[in-house]
């Protein structure tokens, strides 16, 4: 039967799950399958699995449950082996990798931040700096009729718009660089700016959290700064 | 800019409501940790969450749209603008490129909305709404990732 695979931990790990249940409806039953050093955290595979919350909840708890007792692998979401020996036989081949990938990530935890910018505030601060926009917009207002202009408006602003965000991005991700050991961005998503991840170990922890707040509160609240964690290092294995 | 206490800022500890899973979506779905042997249930929805939440910046309806929404700005609270006129301008363009830049945006996030919160976690009925926005216009060029 094929088995659904949350995480990879060292076989010290305790992997208490108790109260916590797998994917599928009904939901799963959760166990272990080990191979020496290693164990996965399991459990059936439901027939037709798909990103619902109920799973995706079930996966992430897992992993959290995981990471508040010791050191976690977390696989992403979906993946299925044949069955248990499958998932022995992974255990075993890729045995160094995965006992390395853990002592790397000891102590560690992921912090995902993204950045959103109020876009009238941003526009009315583009239109103020930049004479030629505001120019331009007063043209369009004042009735001009002219179809280009919208356009070099909307190009001239684009840019400006990409620029400042960029520039916000930078100063965002380097003030907290210096207390990530690492960090991993991806495309801005939907109104965020920035979506980016950092790898923070405990000792740090503190500091990068300051750093954020101390950021948070000088970008002021035309600037929207949301941060997640501490996380399963998802970004990092 | 003004400094002002920060209040919006969250860290979100542990357990998850719904609106973490949902600013977290991109790393359970995306990263964590891939074993190749292992396969990864075809699942549909997650492909297409994975596109359509890349807004695309640089077209000619980002254009459009910047403008209008720099038109309808109040530049000077003191100021009278011409309010009426921008109105107009407002909902002549509405119809056109904005509505459809919106329709994008809406769809998608209305996707992983129907995905996460779906109201009630109903199994019927959340296959029957797979997440399958309609695209009015295939994507453009994202411009403005940043990919490392």
């Amino acid at each position: 039967m094929a088995v659904y695979v949350y995480s990879i931990t060292a076989a010290t790990h305790p992997r208490s799950l108790d109260g916590l249940v797998g994917v599928g409806e009904p939901p799963s039953a959760l166990r272990s399958v080990c191979a020496g050093p290693l164990c996965a955290v399991v459990s059936d595979a439901p027939a037709d699995l798909r990103p619902k919350r109920r799973d995706l909840t079930a996966h992430q708890s897992v992993q959290e449950r995981l990471m508040a007792e010791g050191t976690v692998l977390p696989l992403r979401f979906g993946l299925t082996a044949p069955d248990d020996s499958a998932v022995q036989t992974a255990l075993s081949e890729r045995r160094e990798e995965y006992t390395g990938a853990l002592t790397a990530l000891e102590g560690c935890a992921e912090y995902h931040l993204k950045a959103a910018v109020d876009e009238d505030a941003l526009l009315r601060q583009i239109l103020l700096d930049t004479p030629e926009a505001r120019q331009l917009n007063d043209e369009i207002t004042g009735g001009d009729a002219s179809p280009d202009l919208p356009l070099a408006l909307g190009e001239m602003v684009a840019q400006e718009v990409q620029a400042r965000q960029d520039a916000l991005a930078t100063g965002i991700t380097e003030a907290l660089r210096p207390y990530a050991r690492q960090e991993l961005g991806s495309g801005p998503t939907g109104k965020d700016f920035l979506s980016v991840s950092f790898l923070v170990d405990r000792e740090h922890e503190q500091l990068f959290l300051t750093a954020e707040k101390g950021l948070a509160g000088a970008l002021g609240d035309e600037v929207e700064i949301r941060l997640y964690g501490p996380l399963p290092a998802y970004s990092f294995v | 800019m003004t400094v002002v206490p920060q209040s919006q800022t969250s860290v979100s500890r542990g357990g998850g409501s719904t609106g973490s899973l949902y600013d977290i979506l991109e790393l359970i779905l995306d990263r964590g940790l891939v074993i190749d042997v292992f396969i990864r249930v075809s699942l549909v929805g997650i492909e297409i969450l994975k596109i359509d939440i890349r807004i695309v910046v640089a077209s000619v309806d980002t254009y459009l749209r910047f403008a209008e929404a720099c038109n309808r700005l109040d530049l000077e609270a003191g100021r009278k603008a011409p309010t009426q006129l921008t109105d107009i301008v407002g909902e002549v363009t509405e119809g056109g490129a904005h509505g459809k830049s919106k329709g994008a945006l809406s769809g998608a996030m209305e996707a992983v909305t129907d995905t996460l919160r779906g109201g009630h976690d109903d199994e019927d009925e959340d296959r029957e709404k797979a997440p399958a926005p309609k695209r009015e216009r295939p994507a453009r060029r994202p411009a403005r990732r940043r990919e490392e």
